[in-house]
């Protein structure tokens, strides 16, 4: 059930991003460029911060998929 | 005389990578610390986790970058892991192993990135040892940046080649999982210890993602992210009472698929040049576990080179099927499970809050450089406190009610 409802979604974003346009012209970029817009704008305070929370967690995502070991005790 | 020569060698080299690189400004160095302790009854864990990392940009197409991580780990866990109705009529037959928690992950990481017009490739390699734990992994990614960068496709693909340390089983038990016998300490992990051998881990991760800008201060982001994992994925220290007299190391199937999907929100509040993050996610995965987070923040400038995060989140999970805090007995949900068997709280139903505060500064000089070397240095303070709420979870046959973790991170990111 989950799964098809995933697959739902998913189908819904592809359907969204294909229709998507250019909203924003380059000269209306100022606040997005701010730092307190950006996606994952302290990659490393947040990497930090996910490592602990993450191991204490059965779930995991959202979070980027580089490895690099367990840490996990 | 040969150490004179030595140092004006690395003398030379250093200015020579350096030079060009300052004349670019293209040399990033960041170094992150994290503190996190907790202490919830009969147990305690303290992580220290330093970091340092380099990234140099040679050309406007090319990022080339090194890292190094570390866990210091002390603490106590449980090592030997029984519910309240065995410890009814089984005083103290949980053990907490006060001594057998002292572990250090040491990882390097490097790669490099490429850019193209709109396209962005990026692939990195990564190394990680503990005393009973070893990883291998690489991850690739894709990104391209179209409709006048208002849209942001990224897809994210990594491979772990891990192994983990077990102690070699009496031929007698090798094919029975409930005399299996778990690992008393790593002592000879890795090494021609014939006490000793070593069990495979593959785990595959995926990542779809997409961002999108919807008006000047709007924009979403959308994540799927999958994980196969295969192989020994147990915690070889656990060993968990399965029935009157019987203790077997802990035993979860071999093979896990996880998924989940990502929301997030940010919107910009001119009047107090503030922004407001949200963010949700979905999970569930083959062992039945299902759970969802949501987050909010809310970060703002305080002047120019100030900035301050106030940040909260909420998690709550189910168990997995095959977990149960006491498998000897006991009213639902404890008893019996089938064919396996955990001692492990991250499997069972709990639910968590947390709350925190973050602080960066960034010095940019108006003119020249800081120090004569710097176009930029950025402080970040942070601290976290989180609340874990366990169900069905107990420690010595008593819930634990006190299960209240802090975390702390320093960071300094210098741009030369």
């Amino acid at each position: 059930m989950i799964t098809r409802t995933l697959g739902l979604g998913l189908l819904v974003v592809a359907a969204l991003a294909t229709s998507a346009c250019a909203t924003v012209r380059p000269q209306e970029r100022a606040i997005q460029a701010d730092p307190t817009m950006v996606y994952d704008g302290e990659p490393h305070e947040t990497a930090t911060v996910q490592h602990a929370v993450d191991n204490r967690e059965g779930s995991i995502g959202g979070s980027g998929v580089s490895g690099g070991g367990c840490g996990c005790n | 005389m040969q150490l004179k020569h030595a140092l004006a060698a690395v003398g030379v080299a250093v200015t020579t990578l350096l030079a060009p690189a300052a004349r670019a400004q293209v040399v990033d160095f960041n170094t992150t610390h994290g503190i996190f302790y907790e202490a919830p009854s009969r147990t305690h864990m303290f992580v220290y986790t330093p970091g340092a990392s380099l990234q140099v940009s040679p050309t406007d197409f090319l990022d080339i970058r090194a890292g190094w991580e570390a866990d210091v780990v002390s603490g106590a866990s449980v090592a030997v892991k029984a519910g309240p109705a065995y410890q009814a009529t089984h005083p103290a037959a949980d053990v907490v192993s006060t001594a057998s928690v002292h572990d250090l992950r040491n990882a390097a990481n490097g790669g490099f990135t490429l850019r193209k017009d709109i396209v962005t490739l990026t692939a990195g390699y990564a190394y990680s040892t503990e005393h009973d734990y070893r990883s291998n992994s690489f991850n690739v990614s894709a990104r391209t940046d179209t409709y006048d960068k208002n849209s942001q496709f990224e897809i994210d693909y990594a491979h772990n080649f891990d192994s983990v340390c077990d102690r070699v089983q009496p031929t007698a038990t090798s094919n029975q999982p409930t005399q299996l016998i778990a690992l008393e300490d790593s002592t000879g992990c890795f090494s021609s210890d014939p006490t000793r051998t070593t069990k495979s881990i593959a785990i595959d991760s995926y990542q779809g993602g997409w961002t999108q800008t919807w008006t000047p201060v709007l924009s979403t982001q959308l994540l799927y992210t999958g994980e196969i994992q295969n192989g020994f994925l147990s915690n070889p220290y656990r060993a968990v009472i399965i029935a009157e007299g019987v203790k077997a190391q802990e035993h979860h199937p071999e093979n896990r698929a996880r998924q989940s999907v990502a929301a997030r929100l940010h919107y910009y509040v001119r009047p107090v040049k503030g922004a407001l993050r949200f963010g949700v996610r979905a999970y569930d995965d083959t062992w039945g576990i299902t759970s969802a987070a949501v987050e909010a923040e809310f970060e703002k400038h305080l002047g120019e080179a100030f900035r301050v995060t106030l940040r909260g989140r909420g998690y709550k999970q189910s168990g997995a099927q095959f977990w149960s805090d006491d498998y000897t007995g006991g009213n639902a949900p404890l008893g019996p499970k089938g064919q396996y068997w955990s001692g492990d709280r991250e499997l069972s139903p709990f639910w968590s809050w947390s709350v925190g505060l973050r602080g960066i500064y960034t010095f940019v000089p108006k003119s020249g450089r800081l120090l004569g070397m710097m176009t930029s240095l950025k402080l970040s303070l942070s601290g976290d406190v989180i609340s874990y709420h366990y169900d069905d979870f107990t420690l010595g046959g008593v819930p634990i009610d006190n299960a209240r973790a802090w975390l702390a991170t320093f960071s300094v990111t210098a741009l030369f």
